[in-house]
């Protein structure tokens, strides 16, 4: 008997620029837990989108139950039972549970909803979930983690026979991921085909049965969990032994320049998002912060930059206490910042590029309440020339650029109001090779001019071609701080996912 | 780039409606009937201007022809007891000047209040507005007893005289709302496009969460554009209370829509960000050249409606082809570069 | 389960309103008191009702037939005795008239009529054809029988305005050398008017009189043709408001004729006070009462909405 219920063969997605995945085959087994492990940009999520039916491969196909499928679809992949938990949750928080669960398949007698039934199945599958919960309960009323049990319990109320899930676990306590794990095993006992993505490494080689790396789009590696570990998966990961890390050189010891002292934050539903974190960045150094999704990193950049009103804590920029300041007064007294998502939180959608970079600046360079033409213009043109940016002109809107572009322009818009300090998430995010080089250059470049820079990232490579130092998140606190020369990605990776949910659940 | 072609394109519109009236109408482009229809646009398009700083922004104002009609009556009030006034020896010349700055000063307190509840209170705009529309129609009703005040023309012993200049004075031979029309335009255009206020506005309209980042007091910059369409507002009911030199609390009643609709055929987008003022100005005579063509043809009130709609729509939907457009031009590009 | 929640709530407020009792009260209903007319006729209504001893509910629904039909409801709900109406539309408000006559609560109707008889118990009105006759009539003998004139409608779904505008024109097209150059709604509104009157005097300034469905219109008529320089031509209008009446005395608007809403409105409770306490209202259903014309001659007799010595 053919064991195998899925396959993608010689699948290839083509984007606009890049090749997300580049002739990939991969199969999903009954019964089988199969790891999907890669940087960011390796080409999971793309992968998964195109098992799911969402997302059609410019080249290659899909095989069900050993014939090819004729053309994908999300109806037809529906049909065949297969499911996906998105790590960011489908749900309608104003709908309740049972809703939700039902939602577009909604369960009729004579035409209206049989709540009674609804309520009934919802029931048993909270049941097994270890859900104790009313149905009638709203969504959007429940803790994150619940929430997220709710969504895998809509995957289940289907007939399953592949159920892909995208880091499951980010919003789940200890506890539950117990119960998640069971679960899994359980559906993988009753023959569903699972493919599991997580960041965390420990906690895949724990459910595993086998693990698949991507890297680039290509996949470069696959092995039974038994027979590997964490540094065999950060090696293929990101291409390099995990002994060899390159110099970066290190930085003279000066006064600091940004501290962070006790920064703790609740979200508003009561979890804490960060606990007691201090750091320092000196001037000229560049500090990265590493952490898994989920782990606090933009959490601890928004609070730095007073975006979080509800962070408690003290910083300070040369000396000086920002506590009191909002936003605008921060950036005044020197510090900027370049936000992970470029298009929600940094750019002006159809504005031209010239004023994308002058925005912070618009007050200074204005003579007597009056902004002219050629006050912003050199200014813009100088800093559109030291960062290397490539546009038609400074009129052209900022969307005709390609997304590197973009990237530096937000960095000049920074640069624009000479920054002591500097805070960077995910500055490479959704920019091609070369344009990450460039930018990476740009940012040391900085750094010797004297900033202190703060580049949060979630990728090993960006952290290592960076940092002078890191600062490890995990869950909100600071699980570790290494010197450049230290700082191995199997130390790096081992603090990111030490913490005690993980640790409880080996036990 | 977009944003010029969505101009023209509501300049057309307007050259077209002005050839069919020529036509039809031999009363139409006169010097006369022309002083007549764009001393009728000024009160729209002034409307507009300060809806436009508040749409750019993101938000809406619904409560401009509430505050409208609340600026008439508090000046109506004002003038008609100033037999109370005069007891303290009030200069006559003066007392007129303070009954309007008193009048543009409760349309500003209005705006500030929407500008409060948007920004620091983040009502949405549409509620926080609507709210103050009924506020400031509720107050203009309470503070005339639902009457009309009659006569604003002052009198002369009580030295309160001039208040109807304003509706119906002219300069240099100009009808005064024209001339506060040119110069607002003028102002306003200046504002949004040459200074940092005005830069700020459309950095808080098109992307909230950057202009924050971007070191924008954004509060501050919501609370403005309220301002500013709240006293604009408040100089429209001047200019209506002395036009009729007479104040009646109903005064106003659905302005809010024509002036948005005015700052829509402009092009300006309503989720912020994109247009300007000078579309809001064509985008007024627009109307305005349509409602004058219409009475002069002697179209019924009803097609008038239809008409005034249809052209209303028809204006957003190439907006949304034209947007579309332009997309589809910068995706060109970019898979070009 | 939150349905079950209201549907409680809803049986306990209607418990609680059977509780009530002791006097009885009379729901007046009219549009809004944004417009004197409106505001004086129900205060009339309310004041003659107290005067009765009955309790007051004055509410206004804005024109909005359904909002008016909400207000029937929360006064049969409360258990009133009589429902004094100003109605929304002629035939919007049939259902809702009916609705409060099966549960045994009279309609008195005032202002307007509905297109429909034996539902409400009696349909008093100011004659709106008369009224607009005089006006028309004295409107041709200040013109001298000759000249060109411009109509302004009111709100063209309004059915006063209809018979208004045919009350006018059943006087004024019996004389030829008096041509209609110009016919435009201004949906009662002053400010309309005074744009539209603007913007035709452009067409043609050749203008002896202008004759409007109501008093708000033809002073912004009367604003306009100052501001044009026109201060000779005839303006009519409709109602009799006091500011009309003002106006008239200052010698700007000519004529306009007097709606006896005051009277009116004490008789509608007076009637319903009869129904109440013997049966029957003692008048036949539908009951026109004539307006009265108000020129500079006689302005100074009349007060808000009556003759003065009517009070």
């Amino acid at each position: 008997m053919n064991d195998c219920v899925l396959e993608a063969r010689g699948v290839s997605v083509q984007y606009p620029g890049t090749l997300a995945l580049s002739n990939v085959t991969y199969s999903l087994r009954r019964g089988q837990i199969g790891a999907l492990i890669g940087e960011n940009g390796a080409g999971k999520s793309t992968l998964v989108r195109v098992l799911a039916g969402i997302t059609q491969p410019t080249s290659g196909q899909l095989v069900c139950d050993g014939s090819p499928l004729p053309q994908s679809g999300v109806e037809m992949a529906a049909r065949l039972g297969i499911a996906i938990i998105h790590q960011e949750l489908n749900l309608c928080p104003n709908l309740t549970i049972e809703e939700n669960i039902f939602l577009g398949r909604e369960r009729t007698r004579w035409g209206l909803i049989d709540h009674r039934e609804q309520r009934r199945v919802t029931s048993q599958l909270l049941g097994r979930l270890n859900l104790a919960v009313d149905p009638s309960l709203r969504v959007g009323d429940l803790p994150l983690g619940q929430q997220q049990l709710v969504e895998i319990a809509k995957a289940l109320a289907g007939n399953v026979r592949v159920l892909m899930m995208d880091e499951p676990t980010s919003a789940l306590s200890a506890h539950e991921i117990v119960t998640l794990f069971r679960i899994v095993r359980e559906l993988a006992a009753s023959g569903v085909a699972i493919v599991y993505i997580s960041h965390r490494l420990e906690e895949l080689l724990e459910i595993a049965d086998t693990v698949t790396v991507l890297r680039d789009g290509r996949l470069v590696a696959e092995a039974p969990a038994s027979e590997v570990d964490v540094p065999w998966i950060v090696e293929q990961m990101t291409g390099r032994s995990a002994a060899s890390s390159q110099a970066a050189g290190e930085v003279a010891v000066t006064e600091p320049i940004l501290t962070v002292d006790g920064l703790t934050l609740f979200h508003p539903h009561g979890r804490a998002l960060l606990r007691d974190v201090s750091l320092q960045v000196r001037s000229g150094e560049i500090v990265g912060l590493y952490g898994l999704m989920g782990a606090g990193r933009t959490e601890l950049l928004e609070s730095i930059m007073g975006l979080r009103a509800a962070a408690q804590g003290s910083i300070a920029l040369g000396g000086k206490a920002l506590d009191k300041l909002d936003t605008s007064e921060r950036i005044a007294a020197g510090l900027a910042m370049v936000p992970e998502d470029r298009k929600t939180a940094a750019l002006f959608p159809g504005h031209s590029v010239l004023s994308n970079l002058t925005i912070s600046q618009v007050g200074a360079l204005a003579r007597r309440g009056w902004l002219s033409p050629t006050a912003e213009q050199v200014p813009g043109q100088q800093m559109c020339e030291r960062l290397t940016v490539k546009t038609p002109g400074l009129n052209a809107p900022i969307d005709s650029l390609s997304g590197g572009n973009q990237q530096k322009v937000v960095l000049g818009r920074c640069l624009m109001t000479a920054p002591r300090a500097l805070l960077l998430d995910e500055p490479t995010r959704g920019v091609d090779v070369g344009a990450k080089e460039e930018l990476h250059e740009k940012i040391r470049q900085l750094a010797k001019e004297g900033a202190g820079v703060l580049v949060a990232s979630s990728e090993l490579d960006e952290i290592r071609a960076l940092a002078h130092r890191v600062v490890v998140l995990s869950r909100g606190q600071v699980s570790g701080e290494f010197a450049h020369h230290a700082a191995s990605d199997e130390a790096l990776a081992c603090a990111a996912s030490a913490n005690g949910a993980i640790q409880e659940v080996r036990t | 780039m977009t944003l010029k072609l969505l101009q023209l394109r509501a300049l057309l519109v307007l050259l077209a409606l002005l050839a069919v009236f020529a036509a039809l109408s031999p009363a139409f482009l006169t010097t006369g009937n022309m002083t007549i229809l764009i001393k009728h646009v000024a009160i729209n398009a002034i409307l507009a201007i300060g809806m436009t700083f508040v749409i750019l922004s993101g938000g809406i104002d619904l409560s401009v022809g509430s505050v409208a009609g609340l600026a008439g009556i508090v000046a109506g009030a004002l003038l008609n007891k100033g037999l109370v006034l005069t007891k303290w020896g009030v200069v006559v010349y003066f007392h007129t000047w303070l009954v309007i700055l008193i009048a543009l000063a409760v349309g500003a307190l209005v705006g500030a209040m929407n500008g409060w509840l948007v920004s620091r209170i983040r009502v949405a705009p549409f509620i926080a507005t609507l709210g103050t529309l009924y506020v400031a129609r509720g107050a203009a009703l309470l503070l005339s007893g639902g009457a009309t005040y009659p006569d604003l023309a002052g009198r002369q012993e009580l030295g309160n005289t001039g208040f109807l200049q304003l509706g119906s004075g002219t300069v240099v031979g100009v009808p005064v709302p024209i001339v506060f029309m040119v110069i607002l335009a003028g102002l306003g255009l200046a504002i949004a496009l040459r200074t940092p206020f005005g830069r700020r506005v459309y950095a808080v309209g098109g992307n909230e969460r950057a202009a924050d980042l971007s070191g924008v007091r954004v509060k501050s910059v919501k609370l403005w554009v309220y301002v500013i369409s709240g006293f604009l507002a408040a100089l429209v009911g001047l200019m209506i209370a002395a036009q009729l030199a007479s104040a009646h609390p109903a005064t106003g009643e659905t302005f809010e829509l024509n002036a948005i609709a005015a700052v829509v055929l402009g092009g300006t987008s309503l989720s912020g960000g994109r247009g300007g003022i000078g579309g809001t100005i064509i985008g007024a005579f627009v109307i305005g050249v349509l409602a004058d063509g219409l009475i002069l043809l002697g179209v019924s009130e009803f097609w008038q409606i239809v008409i005034k709609g249809l052209v209303i729509v028809s204006a957003v939907v190439l907006d949304q082809l034209q947007d579309r457009q332009a997309q589809r031009a910068v995706a060109l590009l970019r898979s070009n570069s | 389960m939150n349905y079950r929640w209201l549907g409680a709530l809803c049986l306990l407020t209607l418990l609680a309103s059977c509780g009530g009792g002791g006097k009885k009260s009379i729901a007046i209903i009219t549009p809004s008191h944004d417009n004197p007319f409106f505001k004086t006729e129900a205060e009339m209504a309310g004041a003659r009702a107290r005067e009765l001893g009955y309790e007051v509910t004055l509410n206004s629904h804005n024109d909005d037939a359904h909002q008016q039909d909400q207000l029937i409801d929360v006064a049969i709900a409360n258990r009133a005795a009589a429902i004094v109406l100003d109605n929304a539309g002629a035939d919007a408000s049939v259902a809702s008239i009916r609705k409060a006559k099966a549960a045994g609560v009279p309609v008195i109707l005032i202002d307007r009529e509905i297109n429909v008889n034996g539902v409400a118990a009696a349909q008093i009105v100011a004659n709106n054809y008369q009224g607009a006759s005089l006006a028309a009539q004295e409107f041709v003998r200040l013109l001298g029988e000759k000249g060109n004139y411009i109509e302004l409608v009111g709100r063209e779904s309004d059915t006063n305005a209809a018979i208004r505008t045919r009350g006018f024109h059943d006087v004024l097209d019996k004389y030829d050398t008096l041509k209609p150059v110009g016919r435009q709604s201004a949906n009662w509104s002053q400010t309309e008017a005074f744009q539209k009157i603007e913007t035709m005097l452009q067409a043609n300034r050749n203008i002896q009189g202008v004759i409007a469905g109501n008093d708000t219109m033809a002073l912004g008529a009367v604003a306009a043709l100052k501001n044009a320089g026109l201060s000779n031509v005839v303006v009519v209008g409709f109602d009799g408001s006091p500011d009309a009446i003002a106006s008239i005395r200052a010698g700007a608007l000519r004529a306009t004729v007097l709606q006896p809403a005051a009277t009116i409105a004490r008789m509608a409770v007076d009637q319903a006070h009869k129904l109440l306490t013997t049966g029957s209202t003692g008048a036949p259903e539908k009951q026109a009462i004539d307006c009265e014309l108000v020129v500079a001659g006689n302005a100074d007799q009349f007060g808000v909405f009556a003759r003065k010595e009517s009070k």
